[in-house]
């Protein structure tokens, strides 16, 4: 069997070395002190401001409606649940543009919402309103998905018996099955706050693109590609450490419940 | 919805990677054009393959390595710097363009003039600085001393496509483009002409790319957008021609 292992190594390796290689060539053509220049000029710091505001609210709304959803998906079942989580996850496999344009024919000023809003005064596009709502609905599925797998993982027995014990159904989800289910639904947010921060195609159809306002960092890299491509790749790798950190630091975040420990 | 179909369709023509050449075993001709062109070229000779992009976007992948044949750009300074550094051969102008103010069909902001892009609540979108148009858009209104309207700005697009789209589904009130793209969405979009003073010199030249190995062909369809047949198909899209 030899030669198996042999072939998972391989195999492996390709799969490394393909992934890593387009990062590592990034880093490689810009040097410390470029890249430091170029993060001080005010393009990428505005954007960096812009990007890390916006997600940061989207994030919000993303944990706050999306973990009380994802509760109710995995503890109950109806008729057309397996449809709903199907409809949930479509914005994971959506291209980004789709979703630009699907965004604009609801929030557009021709969209089904726009006349209702145009009355009452609100004006979504080229707002960073527009960036945030860009971002939860590809950002979204990543937390819904993963938080419906975490709150699937926690034992029933358990909840059983703090309902056994009186616990009403908000007590039951914030002091049993929310802490159960904590590891996963971290992983979930962090994966979904990484994919808001690289939002691209949905934002730049539907918010534009204006420096300190609508401007994210992908925008911003875009913009720079053909002005200056030394700061176009400074913003990159800043992109890419950002992402790199979060997605690290998620993998050593302790599992600090000792119940994620018995009940596996 | 027609108004979405025409911007899935834009996105489409200047996204996709053009189309293939008739004779199969062979590379068909590649041309890199401004994205103004996406109407006129692929009629002229309908077996080269395209890609429209943003003049700049396209320097910058011709910099890069990029297999090109030809390249026909929006403006005389991308490909003059590119002779320079000697990616392409010597660049001819071959069109001239104008800009022209453009408003949705239904003109939400009651825009007239140049005049009214001034008033609050005008959402205004131009070209990013850098991207050819954008900057053919600063020299008119400095031109037109109006450099305050630019206060109306709500988003600076990379493409003069995308500043079509987004005055054709009505999201922006105005926005400065091409004479010639306002006639390839007719439907959706008015256009307001500027005043004659006021207008850059826009030119488009083409060139063929230093490491194309296939210059025979590559100066052959440069002969053909300079001969009459040429002349006649970029003049009905609304070019001006040398």
């Amino acid at each position: 069997m030899r030669w198996f292992q042999l072939l998972l190594i391989i195999a492996c390796a390709v799969v490394v070395a393909f992934l890593l290689l387009p990062l590592v060539a990034l880093f490689l053509r810009v040097s410390p002190g470029d890249l430091i220049a170029a993060l001080g000029s005010g393009v990428a710091l505005d954007a960096l401001i812009v990007t890390l505001k916006t997600s940061a609210i989207a994030h919000l709304l993303i944990l706050g409606f999306g973990t009380p959803a994802a509760y109710l998906l995995a503890t109950k079942r109806w008729r057309g649940h397996s449809a709903t989580v199907a409809l949930i996850e479509l914005p994971l496999v959506l291209p980004p543009v789709v979703a630009g344009i699907a965004l604009l024919s609801v929030f557009g000023r021709l969209g089904l919402l726009g006349e209702t809003m145009d009355v009452l005064g609100i004006s979504i596009s080229f707002t960073q309103a527009a960036v945030v709502l860009a971002v939860v609905f590809v950002a979204s599925p990543f937390f819904v998905r993963q938080a419906i797998v975490a709150f699937e993982g926690v034992d029933t027995g358990l909840l059983e018996a703090a309902r056994t014990l009186r616990a009403s159904p908000w007590r039951v989800f914030s002091r049993v099955a929310l802490p159960l289910a904590a590891r996963g639904l971290a992983t979930g947010s962090a994966l979904a706050f990484v994919r808001g921060l690289g939002e691209f195609g949905a934002t730049i159809i539907f918010a534009g693109s204006f420096r300190g306002v609508t401007q994210t960092l992908p925008l911003a890299i875009y913009g720079e590609l053909d002005q200056d491509f030394e700061a176009a790749i400074a913003i990159s790798v800043l992109l890419v450490l950002i992402s790199a950190a979060l997605l690290t630091a998620i993998r050593w975040v302790p599992s600090w419940n000792p119940f994620t420990l018995t009940s596996r | 919805m027609t108004k979405l179909a025409v911007l899935v369709a834009m996105l489409a023509v200047t996204g996709g990677c053009g189309r293939d050449g008739a004779d199969a075993g062979s590379r068909p001709l590649t041309v890199f054009a401004a994205s103004s062109l996406t109407e006129v070229f692929p009629e002229l000779e309908p077996r080269a393959r395209y890609q429209f992009a943003g003049s700049d976007d396209l320097a910058l992948q011709l910099r890069e390595g990029a297999g090109a044949d030809v390249l026909a750009a929006a403006s005389l300074n991308y490909s003059a710097e590119l002779h320079d550094e000697g990616v392409v051969g010597q660049p001819v102008v071959f069109a001239t363009n104008r800009l022209v103010l453009a408003v949705p069909e239904d003109n939400p902001g009651g825009i007239r003039s140049v005049d009214d892009l001034s008033a609050p609540d005008v959402r205004l979108v131009i070209g990013a600085e850098g991207v050819p148009v954008g900057d053919y858009t600063r020299q008119v209104l400095d031109n037109l001393d109006a450099t305050a309207v630019l206060e109306s700005v709500v988003s600076e697009e990379e493409d003069v496509k995308a500043i079509v789209s987004k005055i054709a589904l009505g999201e922006a009130d105005a926005g400065f483009v091409y004479a010639t793209d306002v006639r390839s969405a007719e439907e959706d979009i008015l256009s307001i002409e500027l005043p004659a003073e006021a207008q850059p010199t826009v030119e488009y030249t083409i060139a063929v790319v230093s490491e194309s190995e296939r210059k025979t062909e590559a100066q052959a369809f440069i002969d053909l957008v300079l001969s009459d047949e040429g002349v006649e198909a970029l003049e009905a899209a609304g070019f001006g021609t040398p």
